[in-house]
């Protein structure tokens, strides 16, 4: 089926899916910065169950991410027509826009996931 | 004419799910046809068409001129305005350079080199970096978008009005040796113990130009995303407007945090509520998280409009459309969000856990990836096309050479252990001031050289513009790269002198010199801004470039575009032939003024279908009283003066309601109106459609943002003090804080009842219900404030958090009720109709985060505490 018989629903419309992936990486980061910051505070325990719960919180995060991903990557459509320019005024560009963007946004959130899981390994001290 | 009601065979391209709240929708045949965009036009209605636009659209004379509020008057104003603080702040640091060049100089005294530095940060920030960027985008985004004007004119009068008054008022303390001192980021403990006005100007005279900032962002992000011409899906936006999205956007969740800290801190000093006082259970570093909540994110809000310039210059000067559309998106998105993960790397020296700087080192880290993939796509781009070395694109050029050596070293800074030695001395002066001049300052000067033609219709001096670029360009280098040594070999930031043959000596002689080369510079560039210039250009696209922008008349017309344009390209003038001449001849939408009113089209947030003929406002005083009267109400407690503050705030409100009351949301002479090309829309709409809708739905997520910050003060509060709350506090009385939740939850649902109640018709029980709402939800902003009363909020910050929230919670009441009440107004004298209710949604709206505002304010009041 060519790309612009294919149903354009309102989720293809929406600006909040194409943005979801990094707000899962905003959501990720205030959880362990606020949960280490209570932990240190509190002195919940060693610093070492505080490195697997942020990990856990991060495998969590990063699968969310990759389902986000897999439909963005769906919305985009690429290997329908190979298409990565979105330049024309039809419901089928702007899909394919929104999930272009959105996959970018999703392989950006998980990099930037990774990035904030790696100091509960390099760092992860209270001191 | 094709009807696309019922049985319609093109019955599937309707958006159900946009419409469904509708009274009336969009009727006839859109996308328009090939033959009706070329259907030949007659000249002579045209010219009858053009001169109603014309006298529709004109300025007022004379001295009325000053009640304007085009988009190109108002710009122009709050853009000079900005410049015209930047130079004083220019002047600022010019003296303290002088102050610097010797060691053991007695130029100035200490105290008035505090008040310097802390101004010269404040205004170049909060004057002009900010401004700045809403101002330019005041001015050039409608043309971008081929709109007649930004939906809310008045709005943005309003906000230039104000930072016209907060700006003089803050700048104005200077002349009276009162300036605030303690910094540009205010922290406390310095701060409240100051003893002068000084934090007090600065708390409320900068929370004054916030709010005004705020009003800006919100107009612009509805400007975005409902004032776009037809056929202009998100996926053709100009890469100004993602920008100016993703900014306005990053304002409203970076701004709130420091106005709640600002209301915490101008407690702490006029009523000695001690949420900075440790030896009263206060912390000083809440004020530091909540600062930087805003002031990096502040970084990048001001960065990325620059390179919102950037963008529109680069593919102008490669002749060819931008490389990588959906990257720039894609970091300009990416941006805006990783920007708030790295405000504690200005906290690295304060003690946090090291796992908790290492988040944030992290997150500066990331950060740096999507910032050079948009470096990356601009360096493609000029390698893509066949660049011509506009002056410009010569700014740009320094601006990204600049850039990259402050990101090299924010990079370097961004590493705790690095920073513990480069903190607070001279090299992170000079990284911020690469970041800036790199990010702001070049872009900015190479947008006004690109835009200036747009602008004034005429050009500026080339000849001037390469002067001003290498003198500025060699003057900066010269000034602040030998401060990293500086800095590196130990000279502090914020002392006003230094004692000799340390090893600063030369090269703070060096810096003065460079200082004094980029004040030529820049007076140079400020002079040929302001020169007389003969006559206007011959040429409307002198860069010949692809937007919309370049359509512009010659000589300069106030009505934005003869007619809105069908768009379907991301570079019109490139892409499609024949579209200015078009535009020109009216041969696109709402090409009249028949009614004598001005009229822009409003379309659909994604995909740009035309829903709306927005009726906008037109010159006014009562925004300019407005912004007086909002000024009293911030400037007058600086004084104490605190009756007046609250008289001034009442009149602010009374002229606020009469501008809504006469000028907004106006019934419609009849329900739809021909737009030409085979379209008609609604001339009223409610509910989403409509941007006064969004614009509330923004503000509020604003508020919401500046509600959760003072609820994470609570929270930050627990972690970092062993006794939040003391033991054996006195809590909120339980009961008044239930009775409180009951009566706000009854408030809303009456208000919410009130909506389809009315639209069916049943005016009178929609007015008994507003009534409701409004008595009830009074009653629950009282049981609030009883419950705290008992409590004393000068003995310990755990009082004085819940009578904070209690106060923010009952002043956001007064809203709710003055909407309310609005709404029970308009029913009554016909200003509210069932099919017309636009004010009844917009309450609703409200009072949907009111709810959220009140029901979180009674659980952190009488639930959080019981339960820490």
């Amino acid at each position: 089926m060519a790309g612009r018989d294919k149903p354009d629903l309102p989720a293809h419309r929406s600006l909040f899916r194409t943005i979801l992936a990094p707000t899962v990486w905003a959501v990720h980061f205030l959880f362990v910065y606020g949960f280490s910051a209570v932990w240190c505070a509190k002195d919940w325990g060693a610093a070492g169950t505080l490195s697997w719960s942020i990990t856990a919180a991060t495998l969590l995060a990063l699968a969310l991410i990759v389902g986000l991903a897999v439909a963005m990557w769906r919305q985009w459509d690429y290997m329908d027509d190979n298409d990565y320019i979105h330049d024309l005024s039809t419901d089928e560009h702007r899909r394919e826009f929104l999930g272009h963007a959105g996959f970018m946004l999703a392989c950006l959130s998980f990099v930037a996931v990774v990035f904030s899981t790696m100091p509960a390994w390099f760092a992860g001290t209270c001191l | 004419m094709t009807d696309l009601g019922e049985g319609s065979p093109r019955l599937d391209s309707r958006r159900r799910d946009l419409e469904k709240d509708q009274a009336h929708v969009a009727r006839g045949t859109y996308p328009p046809t090939e033959e009706s965009l070329t259907r030949p036009i007659d000249p002579e209605e045209a010219e009858a068409q053009a001169d109603r636009l014309r006298a529709v659209w004109d300025d007022p004379p004379g001295w009325r001129y000053w009640s304007a509020v085009n988009n190109s008057e108002v710009g122009v104003w709050y853009s000079m305005t900005a410049f015209g603080f930047m130079l004083i702040a220019g002047a600022l640091a010019l003296v303290m350079r002088l102050q610097l060049a010797v060691p053991d100089n007695e130029l100035i005294s200490a105290d008035r080199f505090n008040q310097f530095f802390t101004m010269h940060g404040s205004a170049m920030m909060f004057l002009f970096a900010v401004p700045m960027f809403e101002a330019v985008s005041i001015l050039l985004l409608p043309a971008f978008l081929g709109a007649r004007d930004m939906p809310f004119p008045r709005l943005s009068a309003y906000g230039f009005w104000a930072f016209l008054i907060g700006g003089v008022f803050v700048m104005g303390s200077l002349l009276f040796d009162a300036a605030p001192s303690s910094g540009w980021f205010m922290y406390p403990p310095l701060s409240t113990l100051d003893e002068g006005l000084g934090t007090d100007i600065w708390l409320l005279g900068l929370s004054f130009i916030e709010v005004a900032s705020i009003a800006a962002a919100v107009e612009l992000i509805v400007g975005t995303i409902k004032c776009r011409p037809p056929g202009m899906r998100i996926n053709l936006m100009p890469l100004y407007a993602w920008y100016v999205l993703v900014v306005g956007a990053m304002i409203l969740f970076a701004f709130p945090p420091l106005i709640a800290g600002d209301f915490l801190l101008e407690l702490q000093r006029s009523l000695d509520w001690p949420f900075f006082d440790p030896a009263r259970g206060g912390d000083p570093l809440l004020w530091q998280h909540l600062f930087w909540i805003f002031g990096h994110p502040e970084v990048y809000i001001v960065f990325l409009p620059s390179i919102a310039v950037a963008a529109m210059i680069v593919p102008a000067a490669a002749q060819r459309p931008m490389v990588g559309y959906n990257w720039i998106v894609l970091s300009a998105v990416g941006t805006g969000f990783l920007s708030f993960g790295l405000w504690v790397h200005h906290m690295f020296t304060t003690g946090l856990p090291s796992i908790s700087l290492g988040f944030f080192s992290a997150a500066s880290e990331a950060v740096v990836i999507p910032t050079g993939i948009q470096l990356f796509a601009f360096v493609a781009t000029l390698l893509a096309g066949r660049v011509k070395m506009i002056l410009p694109m010569l700014w740009i050029a320094g601006a990204l050479a600049i850039f990259t050596v402050g990101g090299l070293t924010g990079v370097m800074v961004a590493l705790a252990p690095f920073d513990w030695q480069a903190h607070d001395t001279y090299f992170i002066v000079a990284h911020l001031h690469y970041t800036l001049f790199g990010g702001m300052v070049f872009p900015l000067i190479g947008g006004i050289y690109f835009f200036y033609p747009f602008i004034r219709k005429r050009t500026l001096s080339e000849r001037l513009g390469r002067i001003s670029f290498w003198l500025t360009f060699t003057g900066f280098n010269i000034a602040f790269l030998p401060m990293h040594l500086t800095g590196l070999r130990g000279m502090p930031r914020r002392v006003y002198t230094y004692p000799g043959d340390v090893g600063w000596d030369t090269l703070n002689m060096i810096s003065t010199v460079g200082a004094f080369v980029v004040a030529a510079g820049i007076l140079v560039f400020a002079w040929d801004l302001v020169r007389p210039k003969g006559a206007p250009m011959s040429t409307r696209n002198p860069w010949n470039a692809g937007s919309l922008m370049w359509s512009h008349d010659i000589p300069d017309q106030f009505w934005g575009v003869r007619s809105i344009p069908y768009v379907t390209s991301r570079n019109p003038l490139w892409d499609q032939p024949g579209i200015v001449a078009r535009m020109d001849q009216g041969g696109y939408y709402l090409p009249d003024a028949r009614e004598g009113l001005r009229e822009t089209i409003v379309t659909s947030a994604i995909d740009a279908r035309p829903q709306l003929v927005a009726r906008v406002t037109g010159p006014a005083w009562c925004t300019i009283w407005a912004a007086v009267f909002t000024g009293g109400a911030f400037i007058f407690p600086t004084f104490s003066w605190y009756l007046p503050a609250l008289l001034s705030g009442i009149a602010a409100v009374a002229c606020i309601v009469w501008w809504l009351w006469t000028s907004t949301a106006l019934i419609p002479e009849r329900p739809m109106k021909d737009v030409g090309l085979g379209l008609s829309l609604p001339t009223y709409v409610s509910g989403p459609s409509a941007p006064g809708w969004w614009g509330v739905f923004i503000t509020m997520l604003g508020d919401m943002v500046a509600f959760a910050s003072l609820i994470f003060g609570m929270f930050f509060y627990w972690t970092a003090r062993p006794d939040f709350p003391p033991p054996q506090a006195e809590h909120a009385a339980g009961g008044w804080v239930v009775a409180s939740a009951l009566l706000y939850t009854a408030s809303w649902a009456a208000t919410r009842a009130a909506r389809p109640v009315q639209r069916r018709g049943r005016v009178p029980l929609a007015q008994v219900l507003l009534t409701a709402g409004a008595l009830t939800a009074t009653a629950g902003a009282a049981a609030l404030v009883l419950s705290v009363s008992g409590l004393d909020p000068t003995s310990h910050v755990y009082p004085a958090m819940l009578y904070a929230v209690a106060v923010w919670t009952a002043a956001h009441t007064v809203a709710g009720v003055v909407m309310q009440l609005y709404c029970l107004a308009g029913t009554v004298w016909g200003k509210v109709l069932p099919e017309y209710d636009a004010p009844v949604w917009n309450t609703v709206l409200f009072w949907h985060f009111m709810l959220v505002t009140a029901l979180g304010s009674a659980a952190a009041i009488g639930l959080l505490p019981r339960l820490l």
